[in-house]
This record gives structure tokens, sequence and C-alpha cells, in this order.
């Protein structure tokens, strides 16, 4: 009882009453707050800086956005954008690769970091303040004088080629791809969907003339954030800038092109559980007048947890854990208008018929005042986050310069949203919002559908599949290749020296004894036992008897795999590619095959092998090239040289050839000696061979 | 040698002169356990009249029981329901309405899982009026109002997650907002209703299909799990088996509320434009009120040691990709601030060793990292090496290379300058981070919740300073051992397509 009473006195005489109802909660003003303001200057060359200091934090961070992206480039590069931003900073400058920046950076825990999309590229700085004048100079020359070092440009091409490979994994990513398409269409500039074959035709010219290209003052916004004193700032950027020349001006916005024709449109992805569906179509541009009254129909449509879409696909149908979209307003060009969600394979046709309901509804279900005091308060209640950080405002001011537009742009912002009327909102819906310009996008599982697709209309189906390479270009300044007579004659006469083009063509599968003795990979040698059964035209049977036990690789067209003590796995691709070139790039398949069309065979001078004055033919097949070193007066081959994929990557092989003998009327090297990048690497001799001998088919199949 | 020694001791100079220590962050923090257990803790940062918190619960997805899988989350989506106040029209009918709504579900789910001698006709009965029983209880919801409260009170970032380990939840406010905030977030946890939660459910099963079904990675890593571990919890997918989510009630879902949503289970930060002094006596009226409960029991189950190499191969049209973990102590050991810059050195940034080896040098993939507290790190937990294959490799290309990596760990000394840029990047990271209200409060919350001190955040990285070559290399060779190791594998039937 005591403490009961002991607790209303308190309650009763405390500062803050309890209160029992949320709408009783006393909301005091916000204070007055003045966010920061940033700094602009503008050099006389053209170059636009953003200065905001922020002394919390012994940071400085900067970002130079410089006009031109994917959309200034013709389809046939698509895909470089992404080359050019990641070379960029991997490629390094004239005196430091790109490895070594690494170095200088990561130690100090700085980043420089480059990337390109699809109206401008950046280069970024952050770093601790003490570190600023060391990483400032280094920041600098990389925007001028980047080397794009072609390793570098191989290496970023891996990754777009991964990421070409893998497009098709995730049913979002396909969603959101085709999505933009649809809007746009194929040939839009904003659609810019790289191929292996626009990866292929990348060069280090191409990166070097963009950045000639773009990189100037004039085209340039730089801004700057962080623990610095602006006069002084302002004082060094002028220094490394001020004598910087204008250059040509990036171009105009290019049209954004014209959407596909509205209608339903489906991808066939078989490993899902759930149906990816969108609603796409032409959307507008941000400077309108009515866009506030967009803001806040698309706030009522898709706003937090408050909107229409949420309330109604996920909250009151269950039907999907997530949905949102509204009408684009693009800043500088007609962005679209776009809606998704995904749902269980069960309900794609219910989902989609919902989803439309929804959007016609904006149309013709009229905006409660509730919705619309929900709306206007949220953003206008949660646009102190605008600016509630220097790094915000800086970016902010940046985007307002780069696209033209007034820099107290925000200033205004919640005024004309608290202007904002229901019959705005609804005039804004009958003019942005045409059910009948979307097109229905669904990538998902058909079989498991609801009802097929085609009940809501005619389905054009999209094919996904990704277009493989075609044979690797030849490199540009490659001379062309032919074969000449010279070439051609002492090919021949090393086919007489084997055994003649009749003997050779009898050869339908052979099988050879022998031992190998290889460098091993810790340095010292390792001799290994082989056995060889090969059938022509592509199956091989190796067994490999090794210090640490037997092994079989066995390759054919269905399956390469080995065989091991402790099981049968699949073979590396690395492998697996090495034995199929093999099998028809070998001594014995290379002359048998030798009047293949498309292999040519060029004689290229003479070298001295011992006391022979062996001639060197080049030998192009199957997209390899090779060397064999021939005696003009037998035809006896000498030495050969490749291309190949070892233990360390990928080597030039050379392999002399000696102590030839007939085995079935056809002569072969028994012995050889090969050396890899220089390296002496194995040698080895053949015991036996045998031509054509019975083979049994079971010892190519998996077990 | 002498000139590495003159610039780390720069680089140590550049790091004291910083006002960014500790020191200064407890001046402005202040910390309240109330006496029914909970903890409070207030870090002023008064840059903007914004605030962000934090309310971590100390129970997640590892406190499921077998056939309540994915229970913890459920009660996370849950908990945007509203309260009895909020979100109903009338509680006192609807309370009654969603108790019939148990009633009924619970027949219905009896008679539908009787494995001998069901009556389908029964059944269809049962679930008739078990429909019927949510199509009343529905009448009584006024949809979304707690969101809608918060929404238009101007929160920016509502949202929650379901971790192993702990369950979150999170927004930022403008700061004159701070009571609504307190008054929310206190009755959300004093008055939960458990309303629309068999809709909900289908929304959970959604969510499922999203994250674990119909993605390559998610389906691997479901497997990946279940396989590394056999007995302790970290095995079960957090959003739930398919079976339990289609089974599991209202009524187990406020036994686990019930259990483990104790004041002394739960720490609640705030960061930003907040007067210690002045809140927390609002605070305490209104957090005060939960009601005290005792502490529930701690996880009994832990994973026996792992004594052989196992492996699960996902057949997939997908494009290859390769994982790879060893069993590790929790967060808790002595020994995890060496286990935190193994996975530095394996995999922060460009100079680490799988992206120099793997990924610029060997070509062989274009994603590689190494990575601790995997699922989860209150409880031992995995060590994982993540690799995406370059075009053209499949998995088991990959996986030399990342063995070779892990031995130049376990046979090498790491090099002094290696060693210390890592150092210097955990520091940087650290500062890096402290500009941000609702980074902070999520990582005030999580450590005081962690390790009962909210300073471990700080003194995390002086211990991550003071790990060794010799710590590295001791650390290494006994976890990277192949005994010791599970792997999952997408093999594409489409090849390493090029």
């Amino acid at each position: 009882m005591k403490s009961m009473i002991a607790a209303m006195l308190l309650a009763a005489t405390s500062l803050f009453g309890q209160v029992t109802d949320y709408r009783d909660v006393k909301t005091p003003p916000l204070r007055n707050f003045n966010p920061p303001v940033a700094k602009r200057i503008q050099l006389d060359n053209g170059l636009v800086i953003f200065l905001m200091e922020d002394h919390e934090l012994p940071l400085i961070r900067g970002s130079a956005e410089i006009r031109g992206g994917a959309r200034d480039l013709p389809a046939a590069k698509a895909g470089m954008m992404g080359i050019y931003g990641s070379a960029w900073r991997t490629g390094g400058t004239k005196d430091k690769t790109g490895d070594q920046l690494d170095e200088l950076l990561e130690s100090r825990a700085a980043r420089i970091e480059t990337g390109g999309g699809d109206d401008a590229t950046s280069i970024r700085l952050d770093v601790l303040k003490n570190d600023f004048d060391f990483v400032f100079p280094i920041w600098l020359d990389l925007l001028r004088n980047p080397e794009f070092r072609q390793a570098k440009i191989d290496l970023a091409k891996t990754q777009a080629n991964t990421g070409i490979s893998r497009r098709n994994d995730n049913p979002q990513g396909i969603l959101i791809r085709e999505t933009q398409k649809l809007g746009y269409g194929n040939d839009s500039p904003y659609v810019r969907q790289p191929e292996y074959a626009t990866i292929a035709t990348i060069t280090r010219d191409d990166l070097l003339a963009f950045h000639d290209q773009y990189v100037h003052p004039n085209n340039m916004i730089l801004g700057i954030s962080g623990d610095f004193d602006s006069n002084a700032m302002e004082k060094k950027l002028r220094d490394a800038f001020g004598k910087w020349a204008k250059g040509p001006q990036a171009p105009p916005p290019p049209p954004v092109g014209t959407g596909m024709k509205p209608g339903i449109y489906f991808v066939d992805k078989d490993d899902v559980t759930q149906a990816n569906i969108a609603l796409v179509g032409p959307g507008t541009l941000r400077k309108v007048p009515d866009y506030y009254a967009l803001v806040v129909m698309n706030e009522i449509l898709s706003g937090g947890f408050s909107g229409r879409l949420i309330n109604d696909m996920r909250t009151k149908r269950g039907l999907t854990y997530s949905v949102g979209g509204g009408v684009g307003a693009g800043w500088d060009h007609p962005s679209l208008t776009r809606v998704q969600m995904a749902t269980k394979s069960g309900t794609t046709v219910e989902s989609i018929e919902a989803l439309k309901q929804n959007v016609a509804d904006l149309r013709t279900k009229p905006f409660t005042p509730e919705e619309l005091s929900l709306a206007k308060e949220s953003i206008l209640n949660a646009f102190i986050f605008t600016m509630d950080s220097p790094d915000k405002i800086i970016g902010q001011q940046m985007t307002l310069e780069f696209y033209g537009f007034p820099l107290d742009y925000y200033r205004n912002f919640p005024a004309n949203i608290q202007k904002v009327t229901a019959e705005q909102v609804a005039a804004a819906a009958q003019k942005y919002v045409h059910p009948e310009q979307l097109s229905v996008l669904v990538v998902g599982n058909a079989k498991d559908f609801d009802k097929p697709l085609s009940s809501l209309g005619t389905v054009t189906p999209i094919d996904i599949t990704i277009p493989e390479p075609g044979p690797a270009p030849a490199p540009a300044n490659a001379k062309p290749v032919a074969t000449n007579d010279e070439g051609r004659a002492l090919i021949e006469k090393a086919r007489t020296f084997f055994g003649g083009k009749e003997k050779l063509a009898a050869v339908k599968a052979y099988h050879a004894v022998s031992s190998l003795t290889v460098k091993g990979p810790q340095g010292g040698d390792m001799a290994i036992d082989i056995d060889s059964t090969t059938v022509y035209p592509d199956r091989e049977h190796t067994v490999m008897n090794m210090p640490m036990g037997q092994i079989t690789l066995v390759s054919t067209p269905d399956a390469s795999f080995v065989v091991t003590p402790v099981g049968t796995q699949d073979m590396r691709s690395e492998q697996r590619d090495n034995i199929r070139r093999e099998l028809r790039l070998e001594l014995l398949p290379l002359l048998m095959y030798a009047d293949e069309p498309g292999r040519t065979y060029t004689a290229t001078g003479s070298e001295k092998i011992g006391d022979i004055d062996a001639k060197i033919v080049e030998v192009h097949a199957d997209n390899q090239t090779l060397k064999l070193w021939i005696d003009p007066s037998t035809g006896r081959i000498l030495r050969k040289s490749s291309n190949v994929h070892g233990p360390q990557g990928p080597a030039e092989a050379v392999t002399d050839y000696s102590d030839w003998k007939t085995f079935g009327g056809v002569q072969f090297p028994t012995r050889y000696t090969q050396t890899r990048n220089g390296e002496p690497f194995a040698h080895g001799e053949v015991k036996t061979i045998e031509l054509n001998p019975s083979v049994d088919a079971g010892m190519f199949v998996k077990k | 040698m002498r000139a590495i020694r003159i610039t780390i001791g720069l680089l140590l100079i550049a790091f004291t002169a910083s006002a960014q220590d500790l020191a200064s962050f407890e001046k402005r923090t202040t910390v309240r356990k109330l006496d029914n257990g909970l903890t409070l803790i207030v870090m002023e940062r008064h840059e903007a009249p914004v605030f962000s918190y934090a309310t971590v619960v100390n129970a997640g997805s590892a406190q499921d029981l077998p056939g309540n899988t994915g229970l913890a989350h459920m009660f996370e989506h849950m908990a945007f329901k509203g309260t009895d106040k909020i979100g109903t029209t009338d509680y006192n009918g609807e309370r009654a309405a969603l108790a019939k709504v148990e009633q009924t579900y619970a027949a219905y789910d009896l008679e539908r899982r009787k494995p001998v001698g069901r009556d389908e006709k029964k059944v269809a009965e049962l679930e008739k009026a078990w429909k019927d029983a949510i199509a009343e209880a529905d009448k009584f919801v006024v949809p979304n109002e707690f969101s809608k409260i918060v929404d238009r009170a101007g929160a920016v970032g509502m949202n929650a997650s379901t971790e192993d380990d702990r369950t979150s939840y999170y927004y930022s406010m403008p700061a004159n907002r701070f009571e609504l905030w307190a008054y929310l977030e206190s009755e959300r946890f004093l008055h939960p209703v458990f309303r629309e939660f068999y809709k909900e459910r289908d929304v959970v099963t959604e969510e499922r299909r999203m994250s674990t079904e119909s993605n390559p990675v998610g389906r691997m890593v479901e497997q990946f799990l279940a396989t590394a571990y056999s007995a302790h919890p970290y095995r079960q997918p957090g959003v739930g088996w398919p079976s339990d989510l289609a089974t599991f009630s209202a009524t187990d879902a406020a036994a686990f509320y019930k259990k483990y949503y104790v004041p002394s289970n739960i720490v609640i930060a705030i960061v930003g434009d907040v007067n210690a002094a002045e809140a927390m006596p609002m605070l305490e009226k209104y957090f005060g009120r939960l009601p005290k409960a005792p502490a529930p029991e701690p996880l009994r189950t832990i994973e026996p040691p792992q004594k052989s190499e196992r492996m699960v191969t996902l057949h997939e049209t997908a494009q290859p990709l390769y994982l790879e973990g060893y069993h590790r102590p929790a967060a808790t050991d002595p020994d995890n601030a060496t286990f935190d810059v193994i996975s530095m050195l394996m995999s922060s940034g460009r100079t680490s060793r799988l992206y120099k080896s793997l990924v610029r040098d060997k070509k062989l993939a274009v994603q590689a990292s190494g990575f601790n507290g995997f699922p989860g790190e209150k409880y031992p937990n995995l060590f994982a090496f993540f690799v995406v294959p370059s075009a053209g490799h499949t998995a088991n290309d990959v996986v030399d290379a990342v063995h070779a990596e892990i031995d130049r760990v376990k046979n090498e000394d790491v090099a002094a300058d290696e060693l210390q840029s890592v150092k210097t990047r955990v520091r940087a990271g650290l500062v890096r981070e402290l500009d941000s209200n609702s980074g902070l409060a999520e990582e005030l919350a999580s450590y005081q919740t962690l390790y009962g001190d909210w300073r471990e955040l700080f003194r995390e990285v002086e211990r991550i300073d003071k790990v060794s070559a010799q710590d590295i290399r001791r650390v290494a060779t006994e976890t990277f051992v192949p005994t010791n190791r599970t792997v999952a594998v997408v093999e594409s039937s489409k090849g390493g397509a090029k």
C-alpha cells in the first residue's frame, strides 16, 4: 500500500507524465537548426568546387564527378564503362602501377576508387586527415594521367565476362535488366547490355580516348568535405587545377529511345519457386511543374509501410514480402514508371491482376484526407534527414550543379510539398498514370502458375540465352596469316617422314607405354609411369602411376573425369581443355589432320639446332599458334613450341624430340625433353607404341 | 628494417593525436540498468537534431527449437503489428476473437496432421471454422497503424532483423519525436498483439522463397549450414524450414516472446541529439514498465567436434560457387582478435591474400573472401571462405588456390608491414563508423549484449593491435585442418560457361 501511494505520488509529480495514448505525447518544435553550407568556387576554366568543413572526425572525403558515361557510347561498346571504371584505378599512373597504389594506399587505410555509370564517371578519395597531402597528388595524377595498363584491362574483362555468365542466375537481376529494356527499348543509350562480343572489342585506345574526350575542368564538379581549413584547401585546389585548360564540353543527354510496345512479356526460369513481376512504362522529368504532387502520389502508393501497395498486396492479401514502385521523374532524361513484386508461382496471375488494379486505382480510387496528410507529413517530418550530415549536403549540391538545378532547390522543397492538394494529386495521377501504356513482365516457372499467363492476353516470350562468344577476334595489329608454299611443303615432308598420308589416315587408335620425369611442385623430380590409350578423334584414357599413387584421366566429349585413390571427380576445366587440345595438336594428330580447312602453315625462317639448319613453320590450328622446327632435308621434326596451361598458369612449352623408332609402319620420337618458360620441366621416354589395338569401350565410362 | 620501424612509428603518432578515443566517448555516454534488468545506453551527438536507436534482444533464431524454426523471426514480424491500443478498433472484442482463432487452429492442425485415420471432411470443416474465425478477428484490425504512426512522425530506416544470435529493431527520428519513440518502443514490447498472424506467415514464406529458394547462394548456404552443424541450432535456417513455417501458431510465438523478451535480455542504445540527464527519467518511466522476469536458460547444446571433412554438392543451372568453413570458438574467446586479423589478411582490399592470388594473378575468381562469425558469433561458429569463380572455371578449379593461401598463413610468418597495414585499417575503420548515429546505435547495443560492455567496441581495436605473427600461425594451424572442414559447391550443368 505504501509503495503504491509512493508510486502514485511519484507519477503525479514527475516531469514526464506517462502517456497512455500516443496522441497525447507532446511533440515540441524541432530546435532551430542551420545546416552547414558548402562553399562554391568556380575557376576560370569552368571547374566547379564545393568545400565543406567538418571537424568532428579526422577524415577528408572527396569526389570528382565528370560528365560523360555509358549513354554517350555506341551499342557496340556495351560494357565499356564497367571496364573503364575499374581499370582507371587498377591500371595505375605512369610511374605507379595499380598494385603499387594498392600497397601505398591500404597501408594508410586510404582509398581512391573510380567508377563509371550512365551519365558520369567518378574518382573518389577517402583518407585520414594527416595523409591528405600524401594521397592528394596521387589522386590528382590518377585523375589526369591514368595508364590503363593492359593486364588490368584484361582483368576487368574477365570480371565483366563472369558477370555476363552469371546474369541469369538471380531472378531479381533478370527482372531489373529486362524491365529497363522494355521501358526504353533495346537500342536505347540507357540500355547497354554487355555481351562477350562487345567486351572483346574494347581496347586500351578506347579507354584512353574516352578519358581524353571527357576529363576536362569544364566537365567536372569536385566536392571535398572533412577536417580541413577551407581557405587552405581552396589554395591547394587552385594551385592544382588553376592552370588546367578547358576542353570540349560533354554532349547533352541523348534521346532515350522508344520503349517496347505494351504487352505481356515472359521469361522462363525453372529453378525458382517465386515469380518476379514488374509493370513498366514511360515516366517523366523532375522539372515538371506538378512534380511535388507526383512525389505525394508516389508516397501514397509506396511510401514506407503506409503505402497502398504494401497495405494491399502484403498486409491484406499476404501475397508478397516485397512490393513497391511509382512514377519515376528523371533529372535530365525521362525516367520510367515501375512497380514490382515477387510472389509464389501459384499466385502469379492473381498477383498481376491485383497489382494492375492498384495502379488503376490511382486514377479511380479517390485519395482520402488521411492518405494525403499521412503522405505529406511523412515527407515533411523526414526532411531533416536529407541534410543531417555534411556528406549528404555536399552530395546534394553536387547533384543540383550537375543537372543544372538551382542550388537552393531544396530550400523550397518543404513549402512546395505542404501546398499540394488532393485535387493536384488526382490531376497528377490522371496525367502520369496510364495503365494501358504499361507492359507486364514476368520471370518465373510457368508450369507452376495458378493460371496460364495467356489468360491475361497475348504473351511474348523473351529469350535470355546468353549469346556465346564467337571465335576470338584476331588482334588488331596481327599480320594476316596465310599458308605459304614453303610451309606447306615442309609439313608434307614431315608427314612423309612419319609414314605418309595413307598410313597416318589408317591410325584409328593407339596405345603407348612410357615413363616421364617432371618437376614436382616442391622443385624435385617426380617419376611417372604412363599407360595411355587414345581413340581418335576425341577419346583418351591415361593411367599415371606416381609416387603418391595411381590416377587415371579419362576424357571424352561427354565427360572428363579423374579417378584417384580417394574417389572420382570431374576434371578441372584447364586439364580437360589441355587434353582436348592435345588430342588434335600433338605431333601425330597434327599431321593426321594436316589437310583440315582452316589450318595454315607459314614458314617464317630458320634456326640452328645442333648441326641442323632447322626450318621454322608457324602452324595455326584450332585458334592456337604453335611452331615446329623441321629438318628440311628429311622432314624430321626436331622441336615444337606451344602455349599450355601449367600448374603456375599459362606457359610456353618447348619440346625437343629424338630417338625415332618405327611402330606399325609409323615413325615416332621415343625421347623428348621439355622446357617451360625457358626452365627445364620434363623429359620422357616411350617404351612401346601399339597402333589400332583392340579397345575396351568400358574404360571411358565413369563408374 | 629501420625505415619500416620509423614508418610504423609515424602511423601510431597520427592516431594517438586524435580525440576519437574511448575516453572522449565515455564522457558523452550514459549507461543505466533499470530495476527490471533492461539496459539503456544514451550516447550524445549533437551535430543535427536527429537521433537513432537500436533495440537488441539477446535471442535469435538459435533459440528456435525443432518444429518451431522460424519463430524468432516470426515474432520480429509481429512486433510491427501494433499493441492493445494501436492497430485495433476494440481490443476487448479483438482479444476474444484472436483466442477463437487459436482454438480453431489447434483443432484444425491436429486433425489435418493426423498420420493415420484422418477425416478429410472434418479437416475441411475445421479449416473453414478457422478461416471464419480469422475473418471475424480481422474486422477489428486497423492495418499497419503502428508503422503509419512511425512514418508520419518522420522516421527513416525503419526495419528489424533476426539473426542467429540476436533480434534487432531500429529506426531514426527527428529529435523532437523522442518521447513518441519511447512510448511506441516500450508499448510494442509491453503489449504486443499477435493479430494477422497467419497472413503474416504467408508473407514470411514469400520472404523465404525470395532469399533462400530462388537464388543459388541462398540454396547453397542453407545446405552448407545444415551440414557443417550436426547438433547446434546454427544449422537451422533463420527463416525456418517450410514445414515449420506452415504449421506453427500464434500461441507458439507468444510463448517465445514470453520466454525471451524479458527486460534483462534487452539492451536499447540511443545515439544523437538527446540530453541524457533529461532523457533518463522519462526513459525509466516508459521502459521500467516491462515486468521483471527470470532470464531464460542459456542454450544447452554444444556442437560436438567435427572429426571428418564434410561435403555437399548442388547441381544447378546457375554458375559455380564455392564455400568452405572451419569450426572456431565463440567471439568471446581470447583468440577472437587473431581471427579478425586473419580475415582482414585474407580478404580486406586489393592487398589481401585471396584477392592477389585468386582474383589478380590467377584470375580464377572475381570474388574471394575469408570471414568470421558465420552464421553467428555468440556461440562457436565458422571461419568461412567464399569464392565466386571467374567465367570458364569451376568450383573445383579454385580449391587448390584457396588452400595454398591457407597454407601460407599456417606456415609463414606474416611480414611486419603487412600486419601493420591490417591494424591501421582496423583502427581507421572504427573512426569511419563514428559519424553515423544509426551505425553507432546498433554497434553499442550489440557489443553491450554480447560482451556486457559497449566499450568492447573500442577495446577490440586495442586487442587487434596486439595480435602477433605467432598468434596468427598458431590459430591458423589449429583451425584450418581438413577434418574440421565443411565444403559446399554449386556445380553448373552449363560447365564453367565461357
